[in-house]
């Protein structure tokens, strides 16, 4: 017997792969890390989920959750031979409840196709970031995504009420209820974003949102980056939180229109992209003051999309700037962090000074709205040195963004790409805190092992007293 | 052992591949099965780990690339660009040469619970009668059953190879019409309809009397030799025409690949239009004349190969227009229809899948009359929609309406 014929006893043949070349193309996600697969399991019910688990644990195989694996920091890359459980098959809409404006779901189910369900009924699913046509549910709860409409409406945490999940013992749990604040500890509030290390989620209670009455996307063009900022900033000081603002420097732009053919302006510096939602009166309202405020700043174009067409056009535009970036160079390597707004445009100096000191090419496309920067760097991971010179590269970028009052991540996630920069950011104590917690929910570290945390992040590990929770109960 | 021919999938077009995942919920097979290895991305990956000598053109291998549709839908979708179909053809003239007499394996691919009834269709359609016609095909050629979804055929034997029609008033020019393989003797009325058109339009029509097949499922299916006769074939018969029309879209987008397959192909590439594509040109110049609404719906199904290989789809659209109907889409109009060539044969679960979802589409859209400018899918559709439903290809309804007929 093995772990294989134990999956395959389960879910049947069909569902389980362990051939090398059907494990190779489980072994990465949109990032750039490879990590070893032992096996791979497409189960479809919460049942087979169970039977997934406990099968791994049998043989001593850590378990890791997919999604679409369009995650960009590894979240779904095993660091030790592992069982992928790829959940896109549990990709049913089980409930909407438009009374209370919630829906049961599956966490295979696509976020964009959650919200094309539910738009003709008046709501969407909010949390939007740009892979939504692929991504999914279970993935968005994994590393609680943002999106260019986070802006107005929050990160998928505010949008989740409740979820089922796997514990590793093979224990079926519901974390949180319909009410918007639950009684007690918040644990749904942990699972997300714990990127499958707390358990397996199978089901996911999500707060629908009603569809806005109007809407209006202007396409600002400016001759530098800062003009585009300095609308950024000014609007929010206006008072207007629109529902979302996005810039994007030339290089991206021009990466961009090459595939949609929108007619963005690719001679400009910069554009931003601008949407506000809400009644018609309001929506003229703010869309003229943005207007102005842009035409103060400088900008030498303005755009209003005329029709849905044209908005998803430019939209579509948007939403396919990280893969656009392959058009340069085989290889890319995207950066995720927050910034304090008001320090955009010297961060954002400071990123391009980086870029041009280690002479590799950058993008920029952002949620400028929320300072969250996502430098892109394409390159090819052939050339001699490349990768290296990409991620030294990288670890000043980060340095630069933490110096500036910014954060380590926007709302990739941590995984592990930035998991040894943690210690950057938190203390041993605040470490301590996050591995103990973990611990309760997985103490032999099965799931999704060596994610999030640094090795070293407990107490103990530093040679310190080990935790109370961990002396042998009397 | 890696690639072993001239024709394997070329470095620069899977280094176009970042990986982004945005090409899969596109693809048909992804999503049926949310298996990677049955999406764009998964298939590139394989062919990359292939060409990096770290796995082998194996059973395995063979079967992920021979599940995939090569309907391109990822193509369209693909910000990088990625050439997905040159690399897919590349994959399959490997398993060709490495694998020589490989046969569909026994192996099932999972498809979504969303086939409502799972019998098998036992029959064969376009795909299987191209191979009988041409001889191509290593997969279940020999065993061709009822072949299903075709137009009732005419009764007397019309090949149109070696004809020539004169234009309607002064002549503006003379254009080649590519006979094909099957839609000549089994799609004659559409010709018919092209002839007819293109004729009142001001053109000299003529079938070079050389002319082969286009090769499309030959290149589908690997055989580079073949592929690669044919095309020359082509360039000879076709050399010194203004254009070279088709109304079968899946030779369509063949014919502009020919830069890759025969010496002088990217210049008779150059020329090849869809008829539907220069049909709404002569609209747009005021060459022909357009027809006011007769308040009837059409639906227009995007053929795989006009939409995401040729990105057609306003032509199409424009020419059921001007012969006085209300275009509707079909939603999502972007979805194989599962004809695809051998591939109702090889994967008939899969294609009855997508065949049945179309269908659901057309129920939909509460048209009766579906416009579809590919033969393959022009059958595919009758295999599945409703009876009462016509299949017919754009420019059928466009000569109807200049001829003052239905
Ligand atoms: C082009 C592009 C644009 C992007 N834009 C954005 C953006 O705007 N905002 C943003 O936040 N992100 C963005 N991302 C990153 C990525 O899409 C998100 O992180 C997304 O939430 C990942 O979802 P997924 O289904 O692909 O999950 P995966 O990548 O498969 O997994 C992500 C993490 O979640 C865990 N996980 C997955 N499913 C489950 C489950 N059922 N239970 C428990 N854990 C699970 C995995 O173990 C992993 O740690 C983008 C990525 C790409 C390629
Ligand atoms: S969209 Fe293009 S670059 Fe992205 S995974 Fe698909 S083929 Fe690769
Ligand atoms: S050609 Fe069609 S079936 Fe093949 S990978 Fe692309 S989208 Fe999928």
């Amino acid at each position: 017997m093995s772990l294989v014929d134990d999956l395959v006893a389960a879910l049947g043949a069909d569902r389980v792969k362990a051939h090398p070349l059907e494990l190779r193309v489980y072994d990465k996600d949109a990032g750039v890390a490879r990590g070893p697969v032992a096996a791979v399991a497409l189960p479809e019910s919460t049942a087979e989920v169970v039977a997934c688990v406990k099968a791994a644990r049998t043989w001593g195989v850590p378990i890791v959750a997919r999604g679409a694996g369009t995650g960009l920091a590894g979240g779904a890359v095993p660091t030790e031979p592992a069982l992928i459980v790829a959940l896109t098959r549990m990709n049913t809409i089980h409930e909407v409840d438009l009374e209370n404006r919630t829906a049961w779901v599956g966490p295979g189910v696509i976020n964009l196709d959650l919200s094309a369900h539910t738009t003709p009924m008046g709501f969407h699913y909010a949390p939007d970031p740009s892979s939504q046509s692929v991504c999914t549910i279970g993935g968005n709860v994994g590393t609680n995504a943002g999106g260019p409409h986070c802006l107005a409406e929050g990160t998928t945490v505010a949008h989740i009420l409740a979820v089922e999940m796997v514990t590793v013992d093979g224990e079926i749990v519901e974390l949180g209820g319909p009410a918007p604040d639950p009684i007690g500890l918040d644990l749904r509030a942990v699972v997300v974003g714990s990127e499958g290390t707390m358990g397996l989620v199978t089901r996911v209670l999500v707060k629908l949102t009603p569809n806005a009455p109007d809407v209006r996307t202007l396409l600002l063009a400016y001759p530098t980056i800062e003009g585009a900022a300095e609308t950024v900033s000014q609007t929010i000081a206006a008072g207007i939180i629109p529902a979302a603002l996005e810039i994007m420097d030339r290089p991206m732009v021009q990466a961009v229109e090459n595939f949609v053919h929108a007619g963005y302006p690719t001679e400009s510096a910069a554009v931003l992209l601008a949407e506000v939602t809400g009644h018609p009166a309001a929506v003229t309202a703010e869309a003229g003051q943005i207007e102005r405020i842009a035409l103060q700043a400088g900008t030498t174009e303005v755009r209003s999309a005329v029709d849905a067409a044209e908005r998803d056009l430019l939209w579509l535009g948007r939403k396919s700037a990280f893969g656009a970036v392959a058009q340069s160079a085989p290889d890319y390597y995207l950066h995720d962090t927050v910034v304090p707004r008001t320090r955009l445009v010297e961060t954002m100096t400071r990123l391009y000074e980086i870029a041009d000191r280690f002479e590799i090419s950058m993008l920029n496309v952002f949620h400028a709205g929320d300072g969250n920067l996502h430098p892109l760097v394409a390159f090819d991971g052939r050339d001699e040195g490349a990768r290296e010179r990409v991620m030294e590269a990288a670890e000043e970028m980060v340095r630069v963004s933490l110096e500036v009052g910014g954060s380590l991540s926007g709302e990739h996630g941590i995984g592990l790409e930035k998991r040894d920069l943690m210690a950057d950011v938190f203390s041993p104590i605040d470490l301590d805190a996050q591995a103990r917690l973990r611990d309760a929910f997985d103490p032999d570290g099965a799931l999704n092992p060596g994610k999030i945390l640094p090795h070293g992040s407990r107490c103990y590990d530093f040679g310190m007293q080990p935790p109370l929770s961990q002396e042998p109960a009397l | 052992m890696g690639w072993i021919t001239g024709a394997a999938p070329t470095q620069a077009q899977l280094d176009a591949c970042v990986t982004c995942g945005l090409c899969l919920p596109h693809c048909p097979t992804y999503r049926a099965t949310g298996d990677e290895a049955a999406s764009p991305r998964g298939r590139l990956t394989a062919m990359a780990a292939i060409a990096d000598g770290i796995a082998e053109v194996d059973e395995t291998f063979a079967e992920m690339m021979s599940f995939c549709l090569q309907c391109r839908a990822c193509e369209t979708a693909c910000p990088s660009l990625v050439p997905f179909g040159r690399a897919m053809e590349g994959a399959r003239a490997e398993i060709a040469a490495q694998l020589p007499g490989r046969r569909r394996s026994a192996r099932r691919w999972l498809v979504g619970s969303a086939i409502a009834n799972p019998t098998l269709v036992g029959a064969a359609s376009f795909g299987a009668a191209v191979a009988q016609r041409i001889g191509v095909g290593r997969s279940g050629a020999g065993t061709i059953g009822k072949v299903r979804g075709l137009r009732r055929l005419p009764l007397r034997s019309s090949s149109t190879r070696g004809k020539s029609w004169p234009a309607r008033g002064v002549p503006r020019g003379t254009v080649a019409l590519l006979s094909g393989c099957v839609q000549d003797p089994w799609f004659a009325e559409v010709h018919e309809a092209t002839i007819s058109v293109l004729r009142a339009g001001g053109f000299d029509v003529v079938a070079p009397p050389t002319q082969a097949c286009c090769g499309a499922l030959a290149a589908h299916d690997g055989a580079v030799a073949q592929t690669r006769a044919l095309a020359a074939a082509n360039v000879a018969a076709f050399d010194g025409f203004e254009y070279v029309v088709t109304d079968a879209a899946g030779c369509g987008a063949h014919l502009k690949e020919y830069g890759h397959w025969a010496e002088g192909g990217d210049v008779l590439a150059a020329r090849v239009v869809d008829v539907t594509e220069l049909v709404a040109q002569l609209l747009d110049d005021g060459q022909l004349p357009e027809f006011g609404s007769r308040g009837q719906r059409v639906a227009v199904q995007d053929p795989c190969h006009l939409r995401h290989a040729q990105r057609i789809t306003v032509a199409p659209r424009r020419v059921v227009a001007a012969a006085g109907f209300d275009v509707v889409d079909l939603d999502p109009s972007g979805r194989c229809c599962g004809a695809a060539g051998m591939y109702t044969i090889t994967y008939p679960e899969m294609s009855e899948s997508l065949g049945r979802a179309k269908a659901d589409e057309i129920d939909r859209s509460g048209a009766a009359v579906v416009a579809s400018a590919n033969p393959g899918c022009e059958m595919q559709l009758r295999s599945y929609a409703d009876e009462a439903v016509r299949i017919v290809h754009p420019i059928e309804l466009y000569a109807a309406a200049l001829q003052g007929r239905d």
